[in-house]
């Protein structure tokens, strides 16, 4: 352990050489507290008061949250694959999930829980990303480490990345799910409670070159923030066992690269003509 | 060989502090960093000018004492080496090199690039210590602690307390540093009785000073002791383990 350290040799020859120091006696040191100078400290003033949210909770939200958003992805990449089935099955598949466990739910209800489990999700990962980032920096002081390793890049950007995505976010549910004029394409055809034209809506969107533009730069930057978070993961949900890790790192690997491909594969299909 | 030193100086913790510019003209490869700071206040004393103040001891890499910020990377560039042990072979004739104390918000300067680390003391005694009556020794195996146990516990009691996990994190976290002590605690038979109650101490504690962890891995690059980046998983495990636990086991 760091051993106390004396007030260095200037205050050693101002003050007088009494074992026990009184308060008039007492070293003192520009920037010290006397109090915890007297015990070898310079401070005992500590960086936060106990907060109401301790850290690891919020890092327990995030990384279940973080770890929701990934597995809907995974079942979200599955459902887009269809696309490549032809408009007539992907379209029955899009009005399906309006359907699903009908008549026990009502139209849309396995949707609405989706969203609402989602925007949950959001605004708790959100709101503890914020809190974190705070402490973060209270914590690393005002002379921050520069010049770090590429292999910190994902993880110092999560907050860039972040945003990027939330922006993602709001501009594909506007382009393909509430059909926004302006936003979506010209030719956006709301589904029906008979039918769906997801399969045109979405071919007519990628065939934008800007719009697929994004969503190929959403899709990486995604991997990035996938790659780094459920690394994360990892560690928030405590998993120590050297097989644990192994295998949870490469399940997570393995998910942000399939969401990834999987995903990216639909915009180049359409710009190329493959999807039409 | 000619090494330029930028070096951080700082009169207290008031600041604020400055970089100075030396020359040490007869550095040597075999040198530590460590050495080049005393070959530099040498040169100082015989000038008559004030000494660089750094901390060291054992200058064998088993203390914790030493550490200073080398180009940005606390203890310098050779990963898992404490300053003591940094060679200057790396560096060439007329190279620049920038000395600074370990940066974190929990560490305030006392001078030049002495810190003061009691933000990890406190953590240590808020729970990373046995506070059991453990009677007389036992008899050989009256404790079962396998082979495998035994040696996690040891490789993450090697931890020295030097603090440049803290000082390589991003989010200033302390993860690497209580991770191994609870890690170690855990393991063993009589330590682990306290395992939850120390568990809610030592992180309610920790937060206080340091930030959260985002998986950067810097820490466990820079470490000494070579404390493995599972250490960080601890932190959670264990304060998870107490929730689910109850209180105090």
């Amino acid at each position: 352990m760091p051993s106390p350290v004396s007030p260095g040799p200037q205050a050693a020859t101002t003050t007088a050489p009494t074992p026990e120091p009184t308060p008039q006696g007492r070293a003192t040191l520009p920037g010290a507290e006397p109090a915890a100078l007297a015990a070898g400290r310079v401070t005992d003033t500590r960086v936060r008061t106990a907060p109401t949210v301790p850290s690891w909770v919020l890092k327990l939200v995030m990384a279940v949250t973080g770890t929701i958003f990934a597995l809907f992805l995974l079942v979200h990449m599955f459902g887009n694959l269809k696309v490549f089935t032809g408009a007539e099955h992907f379209n029955e598949y899009a009005h399906w999930l309006h359907t699903i466990l009908e008549p026990f739910l009502p139209w849309n209800g396995v949707l609405w829980i989706l969203r609402v489990v989602l925007s949950i999700s959001l605004v708790a990962h959100v709101v503890a990303a914020v809190l974190l980032k705070q402490r973060a920096r209270r914590s690393r002081g005002r002379v921050p480490r520069k010049r770090l390793p590429l292999k910190t890049f994902a993880g110092r950007n999560m907050l860039v990345t972040g945003i990027v995505l939330f922006a993602f976010i709001v501009f594909h549910l506007l382009d393909l799910t509430v059909g926004t004029p302006g936003v979506a394409p010209a030719s956006y055809t709301a589904g029906t409670t008979e039918a769906s034209f997801a399969y045109q809506n979405l071919v007519a969107s990628f065939q934008r070159p800007a719009a697929a533009a994004f969503y190929i730069v959403a899709l990486l930057t995604l991997f990035l923030h996938l790659a780094h978070g459920l690394v994360t993961v990892v560690h928030d949900l405590g998993m120590t066992g050297r097989r644990t890790r192994a295998v949870a790192f490469a399940a997570g690997g393995a998910l942000a690269l399939a969401i990834l491909l999987g995903n990216i594969l639909i915009p180049v299909a359409v710009l190329t003509g493959v999807v039409k | 060989m000619k090494l330029t030193l930028d070096v951080w100086r700082q009169d207290n913790p008031a600041g604020p502090g400055r970089f100075e510019t030396y020359e040490v003209l007869d550095a040597t490869p075999e040198m530590s960093v460590v050495e080049l700071l005393d070959r530099l206040n040498e040169q100082l004393v015989e000038t008559g000018a004030e000494p660089v103040a750094f901390e060291s001891d054992c200058r064998e890499g088993i203390c914790g004492a030493c550490g200073v910020t080398v180009d940005d990377r606390p203890h310098g560039a050779q990963p898992n080496t404490p300053s003591c042990h940094q060679r200057l072979a790396r560096y060439t004739e007329g190279q620049r090199i920038r000395i600074e104390p370990l940066r974190s918000g929990a560490y305030p300067v006392i001078r030049d690039l002495v810190v003061d680390r009691s933000a990890l003391d406190r953590v240590i005694t808020a729970g990373g210590h046995v506070a059991i009556n453990a009677g007389t020794a036992p008899d050989a195996d009256a404790a079962a602690l396998d082979f495998a146990a035994a040696e996690m516990a040891l490789d993450f009691a090697a931890c020295i307390g030097c603090g440049a996990c803290v000082a390589a994190c991003p989010n200033g976290a302390a993860h690497l540093f209580v991770g191994s002590k609870l890690a170690h605690l855990a393991a063993l038979p009589t330590t682990k009785a306290e395992r939850g109650k120390r568990a809610r101490a030592m992180i309610s504690e920790m937060e206080l000073d340091f930030g959260p962890c985002s998986s950067y891995g810097e820490c466990a690059d820079v470490c000494p002791a070579g404390i493995p980046l599972s250490a960080i998983a601890v932190v959670n495990k264990e304060r998870l383990r107490a929730v689910l636990r109850g209180r105090n086991t």
